[in-house]
């Protein structure tokens, strides 16, 4: 038992070692603005559809629960609020972030796993390459500018299918919805999510970059890399979460 | 053209879709013909515990916290902090207890059992199965499914206790407000009725999450590349058709309409 504990400071340690280095050698070598770009559209494009499917559907269900929690009280037009709060502070920042660490994170760390295994990353160290300035900073730059991005369309997303669901389907009145809904928006909960969703990224980037630059070689350590890589950065997401919700609303 | 024809992922969606049917009902013949293995089942179910317990309650834990915080805030505006637990339970349990548990069961199961029937099907391992007259879809497949639909429904129900948990620490533990009052609420909101619903959600999740999985695995092609392939649409489909179905069942089981 102790000895798990020590393992797992030892672990956060070289985290926050490997971290230090990635930005430390970028400032040192430069940053590769081309690579940056090619990283923010492998992570950015690719993942909005799903992103986009998976929001939609978030709100539809948003408005639903809403609606049935706000019936009890007798206060099914509140509807809106619900879901632009609920929606605004809590859900579209941790599922876009969950949602780039499931396709871009685990992807990322299956790479520089794969490169760790046929040697390719100590060939670029030997070429005198610095190879975090190389393959992880560009991800971590390309995350923290898609990410806030795709958080915000995610909002969009979800209250407009929200407010569909809550129409028809629930009969509230439209304009009802929609003054509530933006009644209880502050710039606070929209800075709020912005803020939530670049320490996802910083978490993301780092995190698969660090379980794919540590891998063990071969096949299995590629899988059990990229494994490891997603259970932590989600668990890690919530609990950032949690803790930025604390700052910001407790 | 056979069932195993190169390239066949490619072909549009509904070819895919007839072969997903044809594969799904192989698999429900083989359940129904009790060709499949009890003891395979019950080894993939730990195997899967194992692997997915820690990371199902480490996660809603945090999440129930959030909501109990948010809650206690939304509430505040009528002033009825006491409805908190009702707020919880009713988000927990309808919602996010199945889908949370859900979606990293797909992150963490789903993926792997992609990437093991993936890894026999390239290492022609599969065909020797069916050499020596071990029917594929009843030792490996089945067993797969039947786990999920076993283990899923359980950790739903262990996710709601710790997301409540979760929520009890804020709304109790920092706010200060009885526990009796908490409890009280808490009771009033859930029943059985939600709690089946719940525990039903879980087990139609882990059915379409280990459909999914072995599907997947058990055509992939195209080498080690086509493994990681097969895992991400595993997971990513898992993931979209978790959410979409969550909103079909939630208008289904709560009404929506009153």
């Amino acid at each position: 038992m102790i000895e798990a504990f020590t393992v797992f400071l030892q672990r956060v340690g070289a985290y926050g070692l490997f971290f230090v280095d990635c930005v430390r050698s970028s400032w040192r070598h430069g940053v590769r603005w081309d690579r940056v770009l090619e990283q923010a559209e492998r992570l950015g494009v690719r993942a909005f559809p799903v992103l986009a499917i998976m929001a939609i559907f978030v709100g539809t269900n948003l408005a639903i629960q809403g609606f049935g929690a706000f019936r009890s009280l007798g206060a099914q037009h509140l509807v809106g609020m619900f879901v632009a709060l609920a929606g605004v502070r809590e859900v579209c920042p941790l599922l876009a972030g969950t949602m780039v660490a499931a396709k871009g994170g685990t992807e990322m760390t299956a790479q520089l796993a794969v490169m760790r295994t046929k040697e390719q990353i100590d060939a670029l160290e030997v070429m005198a390459v610095d190879p975090r300035a190389e393959l992880v900073t560009p991800s971590l730059l390309a995350i923290l500018i898609v990410l806030p991005a795709l958080t915000i369309i995610g909002i969009a997303l979800s209250i407009f299918s929200a407010l569909i669901v809550a129409v028809v389907q629930l009969h509230v009145d439209v304009g009802q919805f929609v003054a509530f809904c933006f009644d209880y928006i502050e710039v606070r909960d929209l800075v709020a999510a912005l803020v939530k969703s670049l320490a996802f990224g910083a978490i993301i980037a780092t995190v698969s970059g660090y379980f794919g630059f540590f891998s063990e070689r071969g096949p299995a350590g590629v899988g059990r890399a990229t494994n490891r890589a997603v259970v932590v950065m989600c668990i890690v997401c919530v609990c950032i979460n949690f803790i930025l919700s604390a700052v910001f609303y407790g | 053209m056979g069932f195993n024809a190169p390239g066949a992922a490619a072909q549009g969606p509904i070819v895919g879709l007839g072969r997903f049917g044809a594969f799904a009902f192989s698999v429900l013949s083989a359940l129904v013909t009790g060709q499949w293995s009890p003891r395979e089942t019950l080894r993939q179910a730990s195997t899967l515990t194992a692997r997915c317990f820690l990371p199902v309650n480490v996660t809603i834990f945090p999440f129930g916290a959030v909501m109990g915080l948010q809650g206690m805030r939304i509430l505040d505006l009528f002033s009825a902090h006491h409805l908190v637990s009702s707020l919880l339970a009713q988000f927990i349990v309808q919602e996010l207890g199945p889908v949370l548990a859900a979606v990293l069961v797909a992150a963490q199961g789903g993926s792997s059992f992609a990437a093991e029937l993936g890894t026999m099907r390239i290492k022609d391992e599969i065909d020797a199965t069916e050499v020596m007259a071990v029917d594929p879809i009843g030792w490996h497949v089945a067993p797969r499914i039947l786990a999920m639909a076993l283990v899923v429904p359980l950790l739903t129900i262990i996710a709601n206790t710790l997301g409540l948990a979760g929520g009890w620490t804020v709304a109790v533990g920092i706010y200060d407000q009885p526990h009796g009052v908490f409890m009280a609420h808490l009771v009033e909101i859930i029943g059985l009725y939600d709690l089946s619903c719940s525990a039903l959600k879980g087990l139609f999740f882990g059915v379409l999450v280990g459909a999914i999985a072995t599907y997947r695995g058990f055509t992939a092609r195209g080498g080690a590349e086509g493994v990681g392939r097969a895992v991400n649409d595993t997971v990513v489909l898992s993931v979209v058709l978790i959410l979409v179905f969550n909103y079909l069942l939630s208008s289904l089981l709560y009404g929506g309409v009153s």
